[in-house]
């Protein structure tokens, strides 16, 4: 148990280094939320462990401490909405022998995404579905490229019995 | 790598990506330019839909995103001199023909 908490701390403490480094690399400019998503590889890695509950955990709590260390209460209704429903779906994918980590990524990816919309169109107006084929195309892009990189990842992790 | 599951998710965003764009830029939601002649509606549609409108005395043109009256055969001409409009609620006005050009 407390290896498992202390691992679970670390994966978080890991994660939100990534999502502070991509915040650095804003890539704003292409559409207004687009990112590639490197703090979602540790719940890929999680998921591909079978440990949905740490993966729920891990992902809460970074989430949650991110938005109290670099940005404002508001945007935490974006990222957790988003963070929460995007680790459900994956976690539903993730048990499928047809798809690999690949999918489930890019499935996260799309529904992560999605919910930012929604959350959006009730805050902003229904407008912000303007950006829907943009952020589609992204996640496809982003998801993969997570997806493969979190693949590589957890071949050479698994010889290492950590899951 | 890729496996059968995978395909299925990747076809799924991409069909996703290519009727949310189908629908966003064909007029089907968010900003539509509306252009009343004595109150009555004369035509709608995307903003994002280049476009010429002819009406008895006033041209309207829709173009990458933005709307302005090109001609009308008034006086004043305050709405041909009246500054590309771009914006939701934002609308051009003739006052003699009775017409009204407006983003919603």
């Amino acid at each position: 148990m407390a290896k498992k908490i202390t691992l679970y701390a670390l994966f978080a403490a890991l994660a939100m280094i990534f999502g502070y480094i991509e915040s650095l690399y804003s890539l704003s400019f292409i559409a207004p939320g687009i990112k590639l998503g490197l703090a979602n590889s540790i719940v890929l890695l999680l998921l591909c462990g079978g440990d949905f509950k740490g993966a729920l955990a891990v992902n809460t709590v970074r989430i949650i401490l991110s938005a109290l260390l670099f940005s404002t209460p508001f945007t935490l209704l974006f990222s957790l909405t988003a963070g929460i429903g995007s680790t459900v779906i994956m976690r539903l994918l993730s048990g499928r022998e047809s798809v690999s980590v690949i999918g489930f990524s890019i499935a996260g990816a799309a529904a992560h995404n999605l919910l930012q919309l929604c959350v959006a169109s009730a805050v902003f107006g229904s407008a912000v579905w303007y950006y829907t084929p943009f952020l589609m195309i992204s996640a496809l892009i982003s998801g993969g490229v997570i997806g493969a990189l979190s693949a590589v990842i957890v071949k050479k992790i698994k010889t290492n019995r950590y899951f | 790598m890729l496996r059968k599951g995978d395909i299925v998710i990747i076809a799924a965003v991409l069909v996703l990506a290519v009727f949310s764009a189908a629908f966003a830029f064909s007029g089907g939601g968010g900003e539509t330019v509306t252009v009343k002649a004595d109150n009555e509606t004369v035509y709608t549609g995307s903003l994002y839909y280049d476009r010429t409108v002819k009406l008895a005395g006033n041209t309207v043109v829709i173009e990458n995103g933005s709307v302005y009256v090109s001609d009308a055969d008034c006086k004043n001409q305050i709405c041909v001199n009246h500054s590309p409009i771009t914006k939701k609620g934002e609308s051009i006005i003739c006052l003699p023909n009775k017409v009204i050009v407006e983003i919603e």
